[in-house]
Order: structure tokens, then C-alpha cells, then sequence
């Protein structure tokens, strides 16, 4: 009975689901095409004239009425065809498939530098509420959240790549590098962007674990004799797990879609600096393309997190 | 004592750096550029970086040698121009290899310049005035011109909207005739360059763009490092050894860098706001020339550039050093007379209409110069209104005459006046008056270097008198380079053909 409403649950938020990208991509293809600029004249170059400019446009179909190319449009994504980069010269898909991997690996060694930061720090200034390692935890928290990505990007570049040598300043890879050389061109952004979501992370650790340690069968836990090691981490980490759960799922497609500003300034050729530069450029099926891949990552990543919630908490399925 | 690489342990640091090595290898230059080329089709695009990689790989009959003269490069001689300056016949070299090894023939030039005149804005100016291009023995060609037309040469000579010659079957694709060849394209990541096996340098020796293109290094990377910051970075760090368009303010820590040499170019080019003529307020020329009055171009270029060594008023078109240079017809320059200029719009019966004034935030100076314009423009009692838009935007909207009245821009000097945008009537601004057909076209018909040098000055006090540019000064341009590169050439569109890494 219980597999049965959770898979009434889940068909439910599926159908819902394309509601929401049928929305998603109307409303992406109609703010692109009526947002001034025109990837002509960026092709073309500065002493373009409007001529040059506007047979470019024709060649590539712009000058067609805005439902006809909107339609087209729909009906190449029904046969599962992003399109193709005006600039990139290659189908949208592969463009995004190429800049997956450093934005994933980017996400990833960030998630892991968050947590690694926020789990043991949040519970530990849980642990000692209004001590004064707590509230120079808090006040951390509340400058690392408040730093601009891009300023401590620089001061990390400044530090490690100029002062000391350490590391290199920007890019992620070379012909012929092999994966050591990109991870290593991904700890700086990786630790900029870790920095930042650890200081979400930790206050979510710190406040969920205040609320669970103050429930009574914690407080049982205790008086059965359970070691603190184990009343922490088993009984309250468990229950505080799920609104932790929610906000690293909801970092991380952040930073999948969202790591833009780190992106650029470590020239690193993900996917925030692919959508970035497809909007300068007003490159459409490629601004189309990855905000469409990007929304569905975040209605999946969302899909993900609320059946795992289910699975975890029963009492949510009624 | 700082840390350094020798007083790090362990070995999986150990290990990274092993592979961060790899990139300092000797013969593999990397390059730091502004961002990725919209194309690497050098005939489709004006854009100045397009022309500074794609260089590497393309050739056109033509080149700039030293003090911008035109040289030959893929023609073996310059052109045989008849008595009446309409029929240029041009011998080819007949040692040219394509870099995937066929040879470069006639029909393979008449393809390509068949192209560049029906898909490059260059080419299609040109167009206008060549009547047929035709074989001319089995290693030379003929143009044939309506009328005679002396910026031919230069334009065929151009890097960007360039005359480029690529196979006749296979137009617009990578295969050329550079001193390189592209290896690998990954965009915002790369583009390696490689050397051509095929190439045969020009003997003698190198003159500026012209002369011996000898391949020395192994590899060219040009690596898009969009953030200026990071791109300062890199050239401290040595990451890069070449780096290209960076801010003034960067000069002092690269003057002061052990890895890194500043590269200034002066004068690299001039900043203009150009206006209207064909719609709107603007149309009147009493209005023009009421702007420039009221304009200051010290205030403007001191704002952008922030002092004298990067950017400084000067009112002549070309710099002293081109043999453009003319102080002839400068009027109106400098003035900075808002209370003038207002006297002057009223006589010309101004009553408030709006001046829409369009400028880029992504160029920073743009944006400066259009902040100090304003300004004076108010003061001067214009209802003015600054948009801002992307570089895009701007682009886009400048080709529509009901959208705007003055936009800020700004362009390298060009070799050739022809080259530049105010000498063509379709050109945003729309300049089109019988006086300006009349002086372009005898500087056009010219062929004698002395007497064109002349009729530009003409022109030069034409665009004074009739006001529609106002060009705000010269400026230089910041790149860095490596202390290891050598045998390095500045130049507006940098070049790596003669250049060595030092180990």
C-alpha cells in the first residue's frame, strides 16, 4: 500500500514536472527572441553594415514571424533536438555535454569541501549553543555568506596562484593534460564556491541540530546510558538529516546551474560561462538549449530530494 | 620567507604539479585573449580578434610590411596597374602549399575572392567597384575595376572581413596557407595551433606583417581568459605569455613583475561618438556642430584612460607617425564651450528634442567617455538620455536611424582610411552628403601616395565641418607579454610567426 502511494506521489509530481518545462522553454524562447541584441551583428563585427547584418539574419531564418520559428522550434525539441550553436558550430547537446564535466566535478569537490566544512562545524556549535566557539561560528557563517564569490575568487587567485605559486589562476584544460592537471585547475573555484556553501550548510546543521538534541527521545537516548557519540550522530544527526538533505540538494543544483561568476573568473568552461557567453553573444538555440537542461536538472534534482524525503519520513506520503 | 613549490611535500601534490609542468613546455606558447572568436571564417567577421588568431592559418594576396605599406604575401610581386588605374593584374607565388599539401593555383584565388565579395563586408564594398575578376595566365589574375579604386591593394591586404585564399572547393573552412594550421578547437577552452608543414617562408627578411612568417614555436594555444582581472593574474603567475587587452590600471604590477613585461602599444586607436546624420535631431549639421563645442575631449579621455600614458586628446585623425597625419581642417576641437554650444543650438532652433546617446558598459572606456559626454551635453542644454546596452545590443540597435542619435565606439587606426567606417555611406551614422561623395571619391581614384595623403586631409576637415564623428583622442592599448618571449613584434592584432619562447 505504501509502494503504491508513493508511486501515485511520484506520477503526480512527474506530470507536473512537464507542465513546468512545457512553460519553461515557451517562456525562455519568448524572452530571448524580443531581448534586443542580434547574433548577426556580433558575427559579423563592428564595421558590419546593417546590410551585411540583415542577410545574415535571413540566412539563418531570424527574419521568419516569431510563432513560425517558436513552433519549429517545438517541434524540434519533440524529436529530441536541441539545435545547433550559431557560434559553437556544434548541436546544443554537445555543447552542454562538453561542459558538463568540469561543472560537475566543479559541484561535486565543492559539495564535498562544504560539508566537510559544515557537517562537523554545525554540530558541534549545536552542541555548545550561545558558547563562544558558537557564535564565532555563526559570525563566520554570516561573513563567508555575505563575501561575494567573485572578490574571494580574486583574493584566492592573489594568494595561491600569484603570491605563492602555487596553483594556477584560471583555465582547466590543455591538449594532452590529463585529469590531475584539470583537478587541479578546479581547487581554487572549488573552495570559492565550497566556502561560500558551507556557511549555508552550517547553519542549516546548526539549527536543525538544535531542534532535534531538544526532542524528548533524545533526551531518552541519554538517560538509556547511550554514549554522546552515538546520541548525536544515529539518533539526532538521522532526524536532522532531512532538512540538511534538502538544502545540499538545493546547493547543489544551484551550483550546477549557478556558477557563473566563479566560472568566469577562472576561466573555467562550464556550463554558467557556456549560458554566459551565449547570452552575450545572443547565440538562441544555444540560450535555449541549456536553460531548458538547466531547469530540468533543477525539477529533477527537486524530484530526487522530495521521493527521498518520502522514503525517509513516511508521515509526509499522507 | 614565502611558501614556494620546493617547500610543499607529498606526493599527490607532488603529482600535480608534475602535470601543471606540462604547460610550461618550450615551443608551446599560450596566449590569453578576451574570449572566444564568433568565427574562425576570418572573411565572415570585422571582429579584431577573429583576425589575430585566424592570421596564423589564413593568408591574403596582400600584407601590411613597415609603415603600414602594402607588401606582397601570396602575390608574388605587387599588382601591374594600368595607365587608367582600372585593371590590377596580379602575379601569384607558385611555391604556396596549402597546409594539407595541395598547391595554391588560380582558380583557388578567383574561388576565394568570388566569395569575399558576396560574404564580406569588406569585399562587398569593394565589390562596387570591380566589373570582373579573371585568370590571367595559369599564375597570375586580373581585376578589372569600374573606375579607379586605390584602397584595392590595402583591402585585399586586410586581416579581418580578409580577402583570405582557401581551396576552391572547400571555401570557409580551416584548411590555408599560414605559417600555422588548426590542431584542435575546444571553445572557451582552447584553440592549438600547430605549425603547417607546408609552409614556405617569404625570403628575406620580416617587415612588421609582411616579409619572412617563419614558424619558429612549436605551438600557438589561444586561451579565452574572459575576466581581466584573471587574466593580469595569469601574466604574473607566468601562465601565459602573451596576454592580451588589459586595463591601465594593470600596468604598475606588471611594470613591476619579474615574469612579465608590459606591452604598450601607442597609439593603438581613437575613441569617436558617432551621430545621426540620417534621422532625428542630429540630421541638422548646426546640431553636430553645436556637440562638438560643447564636448571636452581631455576630460573625456582622462576619465577613460585615467592619465596621459594610456590616452590623450588629439584632434587629427590619424596619429603623426601615419602618413594620414594632417592637423588640416581641426576646428571646433577641444573647446569645451557648453555655454556655446548652447547659443548654438538655439540659433539652429533646438527646442528639447531628445538625444539618445548608446554606450557599452562591456568596454569600460565606452562607458566613461559616454558618462563625460553627458554631462557636458547637459550642461549645454541638450535633452540628453544615456542608454546603456551590451556590446550586442548596441550593435544591433545602431543599424536601425530611428533608435538613436549618438553612440560611443572606438577602433584601432587602420592602415588605410578607406578601411574605416566613416568612409562608407551604409555605415551606422549614415554620413551621405554630395561634398563627402566628392572628396571620397577623388581620394578613391588616386593612385599616387603623396596626393591621397592630401585629399584625406580634405576629408579630415570635411568630417570637421560637416561633424559626423566626433573623434575623442588616441589611445594606447596594455597586453603583457612573457620575460621568455622573444623576437616579438607589437602590433595592433598581434602576430607569433618569428617569435621564440626562451627555455
Amino acid at each position: 500500500m505504501a509502494d503504491i502511494t508513493l508511486l501515485h506521489l511520484a506520477v503526480r509530481r512527474l506530470v507536473g514536472m512537464a507542465a513546468v518545462m512545457l512553460i519553461v522553454v515557451s517562456i525562455v524562447f519568448i524572452i530571448v527572441r524580443i531581448a534586443p541584441g542580434d547574433p548577426a551583428a556580433v558575427m559579423l563585427g563592428p564595421e558590419a553594415t546593417g546590410a551585411d547584418v540583415a542577410a545574415l539574419r535571413t540566412a539563418w531564418g531570424l527574419d521568419r514571424p516569431l510563432a513560425v520559428q517558436y513552433l519549429a522550434y517545438l517541434g524540434q525539441l519533440a524529436r529530441g533536438d536541441l539545435g545547433r550553436s550559431i557560434f559553437l558550430d556544434r548541436p546544443v547537446l554537445t555543447a552542454l555535454q562538453e561542459r558538463a564535466e568540469p561543472t560537475l566535478l566543479l559541484s561535486l569537490i565543492a559539495i564535498a569541501i562544504a560539508l566537510a566544512i559544515a557537517l562537523p562545524t554545525g554540530i558541534a556549535a549545536a552542541l555548545q549553543p550561545g558558547s563562544a566557539f558558537d557564535q564565532t561560528v555563526m559570525a563566520l557563517c554570516m561573513g563567508a555568506a555575505s563575501l561575494p564569490t567573485f572578490w574571494l575568487g580574486l583574493v584566492l587567485i592573489e594568494l595561491f596562484a600569484v603570491r605563492w605559486g602555487l596553483l594556477p589562476a584560471s583555465g582547466y584544460d590543455a591538449p594532452g593534460a590529463s585529469i590531475l592537471y584539470r583537478l587541479e585547475h578546479l581547487i581554487l573555484p572549488a573552495t570559492t564556491l565550497g566556502l561560500a556553501s558551507a556557511a549555508l550548510v552550517t547553519r542549516y546543521t546548526r539549527a536543525g541540530m538544535l531542534d532535534v538534541l531538544r526532542e524528548d527521545y533524545v533526551r531518552t537516548a541519554r538517560a538509556k546510558g547511550l554514549g554522546e557519540r552515538r546520541v548525536v550522530l544515529r539518533h539526532a544527526l538521522t532526524t536532522a538529516a532531512l532538512p540538511i538533505l534538502t538544502v545540499v540538494g538545493l546547493t547543489i543544483a544551484a551550483l550546477v546551474s549557478g556558477a557563473v561568476v566563479t566560472e568566469t573568473v577562472f576561466g573555467l568552461p562550464g556550463v554558467g560561462s557556456l549560458v554566459i557567453s551565449a547570452v552575450l553573444r545572443r547565440d538562441y538555440p544555444l540560450i535555449q538549449g541549456a536553460l531548458l537542461v538547466v531547469a530540468m536538472l533543477y525539477v529533477l534534482i527537486n524530484f530526487a530530494i522530495d521521493m527521498l524525503c518520502l522514503v525517509l519520513d513516511p508521515r509526509l506520503r499522507t | 620567507m614565502g611558501i614556494t613549490r620546493r617547500g610543499l611535500g607529498g606526493v599527490a601534490l607532488a603529482t600535480i604539479l608534475e602535470a601543471s609542468t606540462a604547460r610550461a613546455a618550450v615551443g608551446v606558447l599560450n596566449v590569453a585573449t578576451i574570449g572566444e572568436p564568433p568565427t574562425l571564417d576570418p572573411m565572415l567577421s570585422t571582429a579584431d580578434l577573429v583576425g589575430t588568431i585566424t592570421q596564423h592559418m589564413h593568408e591574403t594576396l596582400y600584407t601590411f610590411g613597415t609603415n603600414w605599406a602594402p607588401t606582397p604575401l601570396l602575390a608574388a610581386a605587387l599588382p601591374d596597374i594600368s595607365a587608367d588605374g582600372t585593371v590590377y593584374t596580379i602575379p601569384l607565388r607558385r611555391d604556396v602549399k596549402f597546409n594539407d599539401g595541395t598547391p595554391m593555383g588560380v582558380d583557388d584565388v578567383l574561388a576565394s575572392l568570388q566569395r569575399w565579395m558576396g560574404n564580406a563586408t569588406r569585399g562587398r564594398q569593394t565589390g562596387r567597384s570591380i566589373a570582373g575578376i579573371a585568370a590571367a595566365g595559369d599564375s597570375a589574375i586580373r581585376i578589372t575595376l569600374t573606375e579607379p579604386y586605390a584602397p584595392l591593394v590595402s583591402l585585399l591586404a586586410f586581416n579581418n572581413s580578409a580577402a583570405i585564399i582557401t581551396p576552391a572547393g572547400r571555401q570557409g573552412g580551416p584548411v590555408g596557407t599560414g605559417p600555422y594550421q588548426l590542431r584542435e578547437h575546444k571553445p572557451d577552452q582552447y584553440l592549438q595551433l600547430v605549425r603547417n608543414p607546408y609552409y614556405t617562408p617569404l625570403a628575406g627578411p620580416s617587415q612588421f606583417y609582411g616579409g619572412a612568417r617563419r614558424p619558429l614555436l612549436d605551438e600557438i594555444r589561444f586561451i579565452p581568459v574572459p575576466d581581466p582581472d584573471t587574466r593580469v593574474a595569469g601574466a604574473l603567475t607566468g601562465q601565459f605569455d602573451y596576454i592580451d587587452n588589459l586595463s591601465p590600471e594593470a600596468f604598475p604590477r606588471l611594470d613591476a613583475s619579474r615574469t612579465a613585461r608590459p606591452v604598450v602599444l601607442k597609439p593603438y586607436g581613437w575613441p569617436v561618438l558617432a551621430m545621426n546624420t540620417k534621422q532625428g535631431p542630429l540630421a541638422d549639421i548646426a546640431l553636430r556642430r553645436a556637440i562638438q563645442t560643447a564636448l571636452s575631449p581631455e576630460d573625456m579621455m582622462i576619465a577613460a584612460f585615467g592619465s596621459a600614458q594610456f590616452g590623450e586628446p588629439a584632434g587629427p585623425m590619424y596619429p603623426p607617425g601615419f602618413p594620414w597625419h594632417s592637423d588640416k581642417g581641426v576646428v571646433r576641437y577641444g573647446e569645451a564651450n557648453p555655454e556655446k554650444a548652447a547659443a548654438q543650438a538655439k540659433a539652429a532652433g533646438y527646442a528639447g528634442a531628445k538625444i539618445r546617446l548608446l554606450a557599452t558598459r562591456q568596454y569600460e572606456f565606452h562607458y566613461k567617455i559616454a558618462q563625460v559626454a553627458v554631462e557636458y551635453l547637459k550642461l549645454a542644454g541638450f535633452n540628453i538620455e544615456l542608454q546603456i546596452a551590451d556590446w550586442a545590443t548596441l550593435t544591433q540597435r545602431r543599424t536601425d536611424p530611428a533608435l538613436w542619435e549618438i553612440y560611443v565606439t572606438s577602433s584601432p587606426f587602420l592602415p588605410e582610411p578607406a578601411l574605416n567606417g566613416y568612409m562608407l555611406e551604409d555605415s551606422p551614422g549614415w554620413w551621405a552628403t554630395e561634398r563627402k561623395r566628392a572628396a571620397v571619391r577623388a581620394f578613391n581614384r588616386e593612385g599616387d601616395a603623396g596626393r591621397r595623403a592630401a585629399l584625406f586631409a580634405d576629408i579630415q576637415t570635411l568630417i570637421y565641418d560637416e561633424a559626423p564623428i566626433f573623434k575623442v583622442g588616441n589611445f594606447n592599448s596594455l597586453a603583457a607579454r612573457s620575460t621568455r618571449l622573444q623576437g616579438f613584434n607589437p602590433a595592433p592584432w598581434p602576430f607569433f610567426w618569428n617569435a621564440t619562447l626562451a627555455a
